[in-house]
């Protein structure tokens, strides 16, 4: 049997269940289409929701209604060797007070809530449905097929919104056929149980106050990093690696997290814990220049299917960048509905509001962040040399001092190599 | 984190049909085979003596490693689970 409706969005993540959520309230009969038997199942970060303008607009008080762990006062990054660590750490009363900077959430709560409020809007939600193929009549797009089921879910417009390897995107050739795993990375995390006090005392964290930290270093060389996020009762502990230096290295993702796990300074932060879930997802970080077309003829793509994530080595954000591109696209599907046209010349509008918005402005700003986090110092040399000249520094040991800004020089040359610290710096300079 | 247990951590409704199929004449001429140890969920084991490449799909954590970094197309289907079976994350 067929059913009929104004727009299709697949994939009842961020992306799709804020456009959803937008295009419904316009008026539109929408249907989001989930291959999880409820949002959210299927859905897996490292943990941090960063603040949500957009959401924000349409809620207000986001963050009395949304279902949050805890909001981020505290940023850290510690560069770490395999038997020393050197921490920087950020806090601020602004970070403490609404609207918060961000927050840790659980997805299977959090998504499974925002597309609960795009069906009270009045979106159709299908559960455990898996978009087989799109439905193509007089050579446009007019629907989905569900695998497994017969008849179509018909509509003259698509948001694909089914994630980082968006096969939605990929039938309508929007996306290249092939990924380069020099653009990827992978993610997986453990998360821990951990009584809500002991995290509080530990971290150093009030009320619902949480904990972002990122470590540099604990990768054995492979490009990637480390992360630890406090939830309300649990911690989310992981590791993010580029797949094609993973492949590279021959080291599996659950080593690496179980030897950064097992480092000295790193594994007493999470004594008494309880392991309780296991998981992992791709990422896109290859930046601007990975971007796939981002519509065409009855279809526009948004959030991960359209590789929008902005990883630049500070801040790692693509939830933020999904649920903006989601909203921004819906409001293009209401124009469309407007002109009564869903050709491309319509729906290039789509472009043009993400050109104009900070999603775009910030990825074409950090296009060359990618290249900055293909230097594979970073990961080894880099925290060595830290780790080391602080060591030298602190150290008490009966025999003289050597200047700092000597030390620094003799440390440099020795672990880096003066050119080599010179290009570097210049690499990052134009990539932040 | 051990590996071997991790079905006692992260909970699956297994599907009987798997939703990824390998070419393994594909796999035997590779040159690379990052599937093996990129795999979060380690899904993928070659046997040097054998010379084949095993696949089981009841522990995927349906992440994409692997359509990622094969570099040899040896996927005869590639797609998610059925609409409620695979992975099934409660917190994460």
């Amino acid at each position: 049997m067929n059913r009929e409706f104004q727009a299709i969005v697949v994939g009842a993540g961020p992306a799709g269940s804020s456009a959803a959520l937008t295009m419904a309230r316009a008026g539109l009969d929408v249907a989001l289409i989930e291959r999880g038997t409820f949002p959210g199942e299927k859905n897996m970060f490292g943990g941090l929701l960063h603040r949500m303008t957009s959401i924000e607009e349409v809620f207000p008080d986001f963050w009395e209604r949304a279902p949050l762990e805890r909001h981020i006062a505290k940023k850290g990054t510690t560069f770490m060797t395999g038997d020393a660590s050197f921490h920087v750490q950020h806090e601020c009363t602004g970070f403490d007070r609404t609207p918060y900077n961000g927050y840790t959430v659980f997805r299977p709560r959090f998504d499974r809530w925002l597309a609960e409020e795009a069906v009270a809007a009045g979106a159709t939600l299908i559960n455990r449905s898996t978009v087989e193929d799109l439905v193509i009549k007089n050579g446009r797009i007019a629907g989905v097929t569900i695998a497994g089921r017969k008849g179509e879910i018909c509509a003259p417009v698509v948001v694909a919104a089914d994630g980082v390897l968006s096969f939605t995107a990929k039938k309508a050739g929007l996306r290249q056929p092939r990924f380069s795993p020099d653009q990827m990375a992978v993610g997986v995390k453990a998360l821990f149980d951990m009584p809500k006090e002991v995290i509080d005392d530990r971290f150093g964290l009030v009320r619902d106050q949480g904990f972002a930290n990122e470590y540099v270093g604990v990768t054995a060389g492979v490009r990637g990093g480390g992360f630890l996020y406090t939830n309300y009762d649990t911690v989310s502990v992981g590791i993010v690696v580029h797949i094609s230096s993973l492949r590279d290295s021959g080291k599996t993702p659950y080593d690496l997290l179980n030897s950064f796990l097992e480092q000295p300074q790193f594994t007493k932060l999470l004594r008494g814990g309880r392991l309780m879930e296991y998981s992992a997802h791709v990422i896109p970080e290859g930046g601007y220049a990975m971007l796939p077309e981002l519509y065409g003829d009855g279809i526009l793509v948004a959030g991960d299917a359209a590789a929008l994530c902005n990883a630049t080595g500070v801040n790692l954000e693509g939830i933020n960048l999904a649920s903006h591109s989601g909203i921004l696209a819906a409001r293009t599907v209401i124009d469309a509905f407007e002109r009564k046209d869903f050709s491309r010349k319509t729906l290039k509008r789509y472009k043009e509001r993400l050109d104009l918005s900070w999603v775009m402005q910030d990825l074409k700003g950090f296009r060359n962040a990618p290249k900055m986090l293909h230097i594979d110092r970073i990961y080894n040399e880099y925290p060595e040399l830290v780790c080391s000249m602080m060591e030298h520094i602190y150290r008490i040991d009966g025999t003289p001092k050597t200047s700092i800004p000597k030390l620094m020089l003799r440390e440099a040359r020795e672990k880096i190599g003066l050119k080599n610290l010179l290009g570097d710096l210049f690499t990052a300079w134009r990539a932040l | 984190m051990n590996i071997d247990e991790i079905f006692d951590y992260t909970s699956f409704t297994i599907d009987r049909e798997p939703h990824i199929v390998l070419d393994r004449e594909v796999c035997t001429s590779c040159d690379q085979r990052g599937c093996v140890n990129c795999c979060p969920a380690r899904c993928y084991t070659w046997s040097e003596a054998e010379g084949k490449m095993t696949f089981v799909h009841d522990g995927c954590l349906e992440c994409g490693t692997c359509y990622v970094v094969c570099h040899k197309n040896a996927f005869t289907r590639w797609s998610y689970p059925r609409g409620g079976y695979g992975v099934a994350y409660r917190m994460t």
